[in-house]
């Protein structure tokens, strides 16, 4: 019994906290399965999201969750113009041209959060984040909760918006064939920078309960990339579902691998997992 | 390349002569900043050329130079902690990167392109955990975060350090020279330019590509040991750091990737933008990522890509063969 009551839970707060790291994954992989683009700055524009929570919360004295309000509108921008600007360009130049300007995106974003924010560590404190919520033997920060409600909340918009509004449609078209859907009168660079811009707001929502969840630093951007490059990997393009399953399972990995290693080898667990996942399954779980 | 052959003939007399007054440069008592600076650039230059015959001619994305680096190095320093000298530590040293070059090519080469790329995005990051949380010599006050001092690397006078990567960065060009008129190069020309096509013509897609990688791993490796000789000191957050990768990616993007002078133009530029930089660290690497972004947008296959194309280049190609 006492095996399965310590166990508890670190696997509620696996399953939890997968749902933060679905969010995460879903920018990533609706960039990758759309544009077929590899975002190494998805990390970084994460971080940015928790960054701007930061600043509402310190500066203005605003709830992190409620700056969403500036930051989605904020990111989607600044991914529409990324897209539009740099990469449909790169686009047409080769696939590791659109690889190696993500990664010099990446480095700027990086070395401007030092600059602007400091090295330091920081989080979001809020007043319910110490909070936590328990039920029989299981205890854990209300902010898990939090996080897997956002995730469930974020996956059905997301579906719904693919499935009804026609951009959602032209959106899939792209992601089938985006030739062919050119020919069909979809203006797919616009198509390509909205999905951008989508993705980038999906940053802005993960990366405000990134920083309630956990404390960040400016290159804190790259050990969360390589966790949503696992979901993705193991979830399979283009199913939400199968993301959520990513998510949850690289969740339960670094808790219990928390549990059973220590707090320090929790992300060698996760890590590890993403180098097996893509050498046994890269094709995925759920791929269409 | 009826054309580059015999240029390499005709100016091996002018290449030589460069490397003898480079070699000369410390005794004739130049600048110490101007050495410092130089063995960066040996240092730089050995790591972008193999990082081009990854990426320029085997068509692999490699993420991971800071593995090779930072375990190669990391083998240095155990070595001089069993007590041996430090100069024992660094063949090993570039031998343990390209064995891990051939364990985690298990995994890595299963993965095509992109996903090549992504999975050795992992690998230093693994490590950088592995170091921090090993202690493979010493007691606790030693290793992990901490980190470890080179045993007898502070005995090295700079002229030492200065002449062994300029040695590292020889053996690098003209292993780059070597290769790329080998069977091996041509093979792997063939399979970046269609490897179904190459398979098909008996060539051995698979290995071909484990041998450059491997190769690269080892000079990588040996030329990481090399800098943290110069170094004294190693701790893991550095060592398996984005900073290894970022320079390589920057120098040989500049100069242009797939071109055999590339890496050289491209790592002169690079240095010389660290030396004028040297005290706006982190404006420095905005201004890198900027650069990056311009050159991949505006000049895909970089400096000598560019310049290969244009009427004066041609001209002067010519009249070097004739001369």
């Amino acid at each position: 019994m006492t095996v399965f009551t310590d166990l508890a839970t670190p696997a509620v707060m696996g399953i939890l906290l997968g749902g933060l790291y679905a969010v995460i994954a879903l920018g990533l992989s609706l960039i990758f399965g759309v544009v077929k683009e590899m975002n190494i700055a998805h990390g970084d524009l994460v971080i940015l999201g928790a960054y701007i929570g930061y600043v509402a919360l310190t500066v203005f004295g605003i709830d992190p969750i409620l700056s969403l309000i500036v930051g989605v509108p904020f990111l989607f921008m600044i991914g529409f113009a990324i897209q539009k600007l740099l990469l449909n360009r790169a686009f047409k130049i080769s696939m590791d041209a659109t690889l190696i300007i993500a990664f010099g995106l990446s480095i700027i974003l990086q070395n401007l959060y030092q600059l602007i924010w400091s090295p330091m560590s920081r989080g979001l404190t809020t007043s319910y984040s110490l909070n936590s919520f328990t039920a029989g033997c299981v205890s854990f920060p209300i902010v898990y909760l939090l996080d897997f409600i956002v995730a469930i909340v974020v996956m059905l918009l997301l579906r719904e918006f693919l499935r009804r509004t026609y951009l959602g449609i032209a959106i899939r078209a792209a992601a089938q064939d985006w030739r062919a859907a050119h020919l069909k009168g979809i203006n797919t660079g616009r198509v390509f920078a909205f999905t951008f811009g989508i993705a980038t707001a999906l940053a802005a929502v993960s990366g405000v309960f990134l920083g309630l969840t956990f404390p960040f630093t400016p290159v804190s951007g790259i050990s969360f990339l390589i966790i949503a490059l696992g979901v993705v990997v193991l979830g399979g393009l283009g199913s939400i579902a199968g993301t959520f399953i990513g998510g949850i399972t690289f969740g339960l990995a670094q808790t219990l691998g928390g549990h059973f290693f220590g707090v320090a080898a929790q992300m060698l667990v996760a890590y590890t997992m993403v180098l097996v996942v893509l050498a046994v399954i890269p094709q995925g779980l759920f791929n269409r | 390349m009826k054309l580059a052959i015999p240029k390499l003939q005709s100016g091996f007399i002018p290449i030589l002569a460069v490397i003898v007054v480079l070699a000369l440069f410390p005794v004739i008592g130049v600048p110490r900043v101007w050495l410092l600076y130089l063995f960066l650039f040996y240092m730089y230059l050995a790591m972008a050329n193999m990082w081009n015959l990854l990426a320029g001619y085997s068509g692999l994305i490699c993420l991971c130079p800071a593995a090779f680096v930072g375990l190669s190095a990391y083998t240095m320093t155990i070595i001089t902690w069993l007590g041996l000298p430090f100069y024992v530590g660094i063949i090993p040293g570039g031998i343990v990167a390209a064995l891990f070059a051939v364990l985690i090519s298990v995994p890595v080469f299963r993965m095509k392109g992109i996903y090549f790329a992504i999975g050795t995005l992992v690998v230093p990051e693994i490590l950088r955990v592995v170091f921090l949380l090993w202690r493979p010599v010493g007691g606790l006050m030693d290793g992990g975060g901490r980190g470890y001092t080179i045993f007898g690397a502070a005995e090295v006078s700079q002229w030492q350090n200065y002449w062994s990567g300029l040695a590292v960065a020889i053996v690098s060009v003209f292993l780059m020279r070597y290769i790329l008129r080998s069977k091996l190069g041509r093979g792997l020309a063939a399979i970046r330019d269609n490897d179904l096509t190459a398979a098909s013509s008996g060539i051995n897609v698979f290995n071909l590509k484990l041998f450059s990688f491997v190769i690269a791993a080892f000079v990588i490796g040996i030329a990481g040991a090399i800098f943290y000789v110069y170094q004294g000191f190693i701790e893991p957050v550095s060592a398996f750091g984005m900073q290894w990768l970022i320079t390589t990616i920057l120098a040989t993007v500049i100069g242009g990737e797939g071109t055999e002078e590339g890496p050289i133009v491209g790592t002169a530029i690079v240095v010389f933008m660290y030396f004028l930089l040297a005290r706006y660290a982190e404006i420095s690497l905005i201004i890198q990522g900027i650069i990056l972004i311009i050159i991949m947008l505006l000049a895909p296959e970089g400096i000598m890509g560019f310049a290969r194309k244009t009427r004066i280049y041609q001209s002067l190609l010519k009249l070097s063969v004739k001369g």
